[in-house]
């Protein structure tokens, strides 16, 4: 198989997109996909799909992928270093749920998705253990699951409060791409909450990342909370994006020369609320940063 | 003399204490602490280390997390909890049934019936209903075990699906009132109830019951005989069919009714033929 680099050539540009998960319109005046997408056409060149299995796709989804409109495929629902996560129902789902969607890839939070099996009540979202000996177990999921889908698999930076371990959560994504031979999502905003959380410069530990592995960003608003006077950010992809947030991404946009999609989550908010966001977004991309046409 | 062999550091292991500290403050405490921890799998010095360096703080960050997880119970063990009190349910998330299940890739679910048999004075059958029926929900969402049709040694088992159940006298009846008495909104209810019920389910006598979970989620409770309860407590684990004729006759089958009667169950699939264990080294 060709090394990823060579194999990024083939995944196409999507350009600036949207995010969706099940259910995310049932909030009232949250953002309806289709009608951005007719409305501001740039902002919404492709839908990534949040699916958890056990709820499947939701009518936006499903309306969305059978337009043909181009989509990406976000997993809420495994923990890749748990190879016992991959059993074949949950295989035979994610594959019928491909079948319906195309994704040019698939994507997800590299973390933990659910404790104990995955059941009722049990679904979570936790980062990953930030040491060398976690680095293996995570590569080795995303190689099976690229593997058993034949699609590329870009591991996400998730959020917390509760990071543990030594090495710089950019070290080791560096490592676990490195590993895996695979490309990076890294969601900006999740980045901007880690080098809080640990006392450091928004671009801490920027040098450390292969940013030529980098395919997809995410840009979402956040909202600064505190308990028992310790501060920390709500990723609530609200319409305000920290300062963090936008340093960060400028200083990943300018690295990734491989970009091929930016991600706006913002799924529960009104179209009218999101635009500036979605504006000062392709303000700082490069004016050909546009879904190919085929 | 015998030397430890040292055990290296298992990001999965520290990840699993890791939740457990985010569901029980207390038990967040006694990682920071140099206390012996009730855990499944005792932690190296090296990965307590990684843990007590977390602030506790981070931990609170998710106000809602175990109001959520006592929820996910209370729609599946509505009566129980009723029977139990909130704040015994509650204290699952500090049991160690409640770390086995996050150490061993378990179901809550069925961690918490295990719970419940830790209290069974208070709970008694209702509990066996509740935890069957959370155990046969679950197994109507995995395909079922077969074997191949022309293995000679397949065994027959017991279709997880259906829950054969021995009770108390009269516990489903009992049980169905209280279910009325919950209400239309029972998590509702759970949540006002300010002390547990001091009414308690049945205890004597004996009544045979069957559930089964069907695909999409609902359940079917009702009373079934002795003989096919036991019979299928029996299958509870392959068998031979020779060994289930055997329970058979003992169950008061003559003749060729046993062979007849194993034949009607699988041919309603209540029980399937499944393939024979490996044998045990």
């Amino acid at each position: 198989m060709p090394d990823f680099l060579d194999r990024a050539r083939a995944l196409p540009r999507l350009g600036l997109g949207i995010s969706t998960e099940y259910g995310a319109r049932r909030q009232d005046g949250a953002l309806d996909p289709a009608a951005l997408r007719a409305a501001h056409p740039t902002y919404a060149g492709f839908l990534e799909v949040g699916v958890e299995l056990a709820k499947g796709l939701d009518d936006d989804a499903q309306a969305w992928a059978a337009r043909g409109w181009p989509t990406t495929y976000h997993f809420l629902d495994v923990n890749l270093d748990e190879p016992e996560d991959f059993d074949p129902a949950w295989l035979a789902g994610m594959r019928a749920t491909i079948d319906v969607l195309d994704p040019a890839w698939l994507c997800g939070d590299a973390g933990l998705w659910h404790f104990g099996a995955r059941d009722r009540g049990q679904m979570l979202l936790l980062p990953p253990i930030l040491v060398r000996e976690a680095v293996a177990p995570m590569a080795a999921g995303i190689a099976a699951l690229r593997e058993a889908t034949g699609r590329e698999v870009l591991p996400e930076n998730p959020p917390g409060a509760a990071f543990v371990g030594d090495l710089h959560l950019l070290e080791y994504f560096a490592a676990v791409a490195e590993a895996a031979d695979t490309g990076l999502l890294i969601d900006c905003a999740h980045l901007a909450i880690y080098q809080r959380c640990r006392g450091l410069d928004p671009l801490a530990a920027f040098d450390a990342l292969p940013w030529e592995r980098v395919i997809e960003l995410h840009v979402a608003g956040g909202s600064e909370a505190e308990v028992d006077g310790l501060g920390w950010v709500d990723d609530d992809h609200g319409p305000e994006v920290l300062a963090d947030t936008w340093a960060i991404t400028e200083a990943a946009i300018e690295r990734a020369k491989n970009l091929r999609a930016v991600v706006v989550e913002c799924e529960r908010n009104p179209i009218p609320a999101v635009v500036p966001l979605f504006a000062a977004t392709r303000e700082r991309l490069p004016a050909d940063f546009t879904a190919a046409t085929s | 003399m015998t030397t430890a062999i040292p055990r290296q550091l298992d990001p999965q292991r520290v990840q699993r204490a890791l939740v457990c500290m985010h569901f029980d403050p207390a038990f967040a405490a006694a990682i920071r602490g140099d206390g012996r921890l009730d855990l499944p799998e005792p932690l190296t010095a090296a990965e307590r280390d990684l843990l007590r360096a977390v602030d506790p703080r981070a931990l609170k960050t998710d106000a809602m997390r175990r109001a959520r997880a006592v929820q996910a119970l209370l729609e599946e063990y509505p009566v129980s909890a009723a029977l139990l009190g909130m704040p015994v349910v509650d204290a699952f998330f500090s049991s160690l049934r409640f770390r086995e299940a996050v150490f061993t890739r378990g179901s809550m679910a069925l961690a918490f019936a295990s719970y419940l048999e830790d209290h069974s004075a208070l709970v008694g059958g209702v509990a066996t209903i509740e935890a069957a029926a959370a155990a046969v929900r679950r197994a109507a969402l995995r395909p079922l075990p077969a074997a191949d049709v022309a293995d000679p040694r397949a065994h027959l088992q017991c279709n997880p699906r259906f829950a054969p159940r021995i009770v108390p006298g009269g516990t489903l009846a009992w049980y169905e009132r209280a279910l009325i008495q919950n209400g239309a909104d029972p998590l509702r209810t759970l949540a006002e109830l300010r002390r547990p019920w001091r009414k308690r389910p049945p205890r004597g006598g004996q009544q045979f019951l069957l559930i089964e979970g069907k695909v999409g989620g609902s359940l079917a409770l009702g009373g079934a005989s002795e003989g096919l309860v036991r019979l299928l407590l029996a299958a509870s684990r392959p068998r031979p069919r020779a060994e289930l004729v055997v329970v058979a006759h003992e169950l008061g089958a003559e003749g060729d009714e046993a062979d007849e009667l194993l034949d009607e169950l699988a041919g309603e699939d209540l029980l399937l033929r499944v393939s024979a264990p490996p044998p045990a080294a």
